[in-house]
């Protein structure tokens, strides 16, 4: 091997430990008791315990906002999905004025500050009497699932070759057929990490759900949040759990997904 | 099996007009290719008798009925296009049935069907592979499958092979000839490749800017080119043009001297194609002087450019015929291998 290669895979593996380092100490961390985890030389060989995840798992406002973030996040990107993919397929294919400006309005939405949204939304909700309520949530959350499925499948659309498109019209394919039948299963795996992608955005948002939310609808990342603050010392072992719980879907999401988008990657293009 | 009829067909894209007052009518069984230089409108008529373009203006019937307004899969047609356009998700199998699927043959018909269509291109072997396991003459040859499996009143084909190298072409151009031999229906076939517009066609439509510039058998374009265009696009090497005054119904410079065609006025083009200029060692009656300028190798035969005069040409001689650059020689225009146009309108004379 050559001097400059060993050097940039040693590069490659600095990044690698910069990235994965601190998610293992805390999946470490999560497990191990508060004897194990305040000495000033950090242990890697521990006798692993439960307790911070029975904790957490335990407590009832974890246990309902874990709900509650499944509920929002799935109708949210349920949602998004259904109404983003043939938005983004019709932008993709329909090349005027408005779909342009369509397409321009869902990327603009990603421009503005959370915060701009988040207090017209609360005096919105406040007055339709749904503030802190799931629905409020699952509503305010699609704006983000929407922009981001359909900002993210245009080009995945743009890609699937347009005499496909014309091959299976003359294959007695109408609009719709041509839709679910050859466009969709053609950009799919793009379609679908889009998709995968907006619920990470969603599972992990922080602000709008602290600014919407109370105590009947909030989400995981606000009681995670509010775990830091229990009594006067910081619970490290909790906090640590709670992170490792929080993490737990997006992670295996991202698991199903990069398998397939790799698949996608190595493949020989068909153009 | 199908007549197809375009009358007085226009296609504008907003203020462009591309396609002016078309007018077609295709035999039954008959192999009709569009043949023309890039841009010309080829693809767009083929795409509006396809129903994939919208036809902006007059009439196309295929068999007989008007179909500006049905969709494309309700023309009786299946279409082949230049890059292959199989669906990339479907193995090769699906991708042949699947139009019949969906017009709801059933699946024992559809078994029977596909056997002698796959034997025919030979796909056996690769019906359970998806699009992107195939080489490209592979999957044109998929393509291929995937309309005659329809039996379609009509077969458009937009440029199958331009994508493919030399030795495929010619592979599959062959077989493209042997299936329209024992299909027999009537086709349309889109191509700028004159060789492949030559062995194919039962008729050439020549068309130029959006118009048609000659209708006719490939034996009839090429020995009879009705435009200086038609002259100019076909053959290999490409013909021989020469300017000239008519003065006292002749056709003179300083060397030549030709008869006029009759009627003839004004500047006229001669055209002579390089295989028709005769080469002659000495003087004889009715040769011209010429100087050799450049000689090319081509294999069977040498190409070479001549200064006669004013007039520079080519000539197409026997590869074995040594010349040398600056070599003086004589040559001969036979009169019953010249072409004569009107330098203004382009018009044939005669
Ligand atoms: N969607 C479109 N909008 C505007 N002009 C178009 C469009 N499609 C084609 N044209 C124009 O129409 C003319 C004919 O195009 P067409 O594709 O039929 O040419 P062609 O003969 O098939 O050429 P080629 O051999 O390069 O395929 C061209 O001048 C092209 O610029
Ligand atoms: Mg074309």
């Amino acid at each position: 091997m050559k001097p400059v290669t060993l050097i940039l895979r040693g590069l490659l593996v600095l990044a690698a430990l910069l990235v994965l380092l601190p998610l293992v100490w805390t999946l470490l961390n999560a497990f191990k008791t508060n004897a194990d985890l305040l000495v000033s030389t950090p242990k890697l060989i521990f006798a692993p315990v439960w307790d911070n995840m029975d904790y957490v798992l335990g407590r009832r406002s974890v246990s309902r906002a874990l709900m509650n973030s499944l509920v929002v996040c799935s109708y949210a990107v349920l949602l998004g999905a259904v109404l983003g993919v043939p938005a983004a397929y019709v932008i993709a294919r329909i090349k005027n004025r408005a779909t342009q400006e369509a397409q321009f309005f869902a990327l603009s939405l990603r421009f503005l500050p959370p915060v701009a949204v988040a207090i017209p939304m609360m005096v919105i909700w406040l007055g339709l009497d749904m503030y802190d309520s799931r629905p409020a949530l699952i509503i305010t959350y699609m704006t983000i699932t929407v922009s981001i499925t359909i900002w993210l499948s245009v080009p995945a659309f743009e890609r699937v070759p347009i005499a496909i498109e014309e091959a299976a019209r003359v294959d007695r394919l109408g609009p719709y057929a041509v839709f679910f039948r050859i466009a969709l299963p053609v950009a799919k795996l793009q379609v679908l990490s889009a998709i995968a992608f907006s619920f990470i955005l969603v599972w992990n948002e922080f602000l709008l759900a602290m600014m919407l939310t109370t105590s009947r609808a909030k989400t995981l990342p606000i009681i995670a949040s509010e775990m830091s603050q229990l009594g006067m010392s910081v619970p490290w072992g909790i906090l640590n759990a709670a992170v490792v719980l929080l993490s737990l879907p997006p992670l295996i999401l991202l698991a199903l997904v990069g398998t397939g988008l790799n698949t996608a990657f190595s493949k020989k293009s068909s153009e | 099996m199908a007549t197809v009829e375009c009358r007085n067909i226009r296609k504008c894209y907003g203020e462009l007009e591309v396609i002016r007052d078309f007018n077609l009518s295709i035999q039954d069984h008959e192999f009709v290719v569009f043949l023309g230089p890039s841009g010309c409108g080829k693809s767009t008529l083929l795409r509006m008798v396809a129903g994939l373009e919208d036809i902006t203006g007059g009439d196309l019937l295929i068999g007989g009925a008007r179909m500006n307004d049905r969709d494309p899969g309700d023309r009786g047609i299946a279409m082949v296009f230049q890059n292959y356009a199989l669906y990339p998700h479907m193995t090769v199998r699906h991708n042949i049935t699947f139009g019949l699927e969906r017009t709801g043959v059933g699946k024992a018909e559809i078994e029977r069907r596909l056997t002698p269509v796959v034997d025919a291109l030979g796909l056996a072997i690769y019906l359970d592979r998806k699009p992107v396991e195939l080489s490209g003459g592979q999957q044109q040859r998929v393509a291929i499958a995937r309309a005659m499996i329809k039996t379609p009143e009509v077969f458009l084909f937009d440029e199958p092979l331009s994508n493919l190298d030399a030795k495929l072409r010619g592979h599959l151009r062959v077989e493209i000839a042997r299936l329209h031999k024992t299909l027999k229906s009537t086709s349309i076939y889109v191509t700028h490749d004159q060789l492949e517009a030559m062995t194919l066609a039962d008729r050439i439509v020549l068309m130029n800017q959006g118009r048609i510039e000659q209708m006719g058998t490939p034996e009839e374009i090429y020995s009879r080119p009705a435009t200086l265009f038609a002259a100019g696009f076909i053959g290999t090497p490409n013909m021989n043009f020469m300017q000239f005054e008519v003065e006292g119904g002749a056709l003179r410079d300083g060397l030549i001297h030709l008869p006029a065609p009759a009627g003839a006025q004004g500047q006229v083009t001669l055209g002579i194609r390089p295989g028709s200029v005769e080469v002659l060692p000495d003087a004889a009656e009715g040769s011209l002087p010429a100087l050799v300028e450049r000689d090319e190798f081509h294999g069977e035969t040498r190409l070479v450019s001549l200064r006669c005069g004013t007039h520079s040409l080519m000539a197409s001689v026997p590869a074995h015929m040594a010349l040398q650059e600056g070599q003086e020689l004589h040559i001969r225009l036979p009169e019953d291998k010249l072409h004569y146009f009107d330098t203004q309108t382009g018009q044939r004379l005669d």
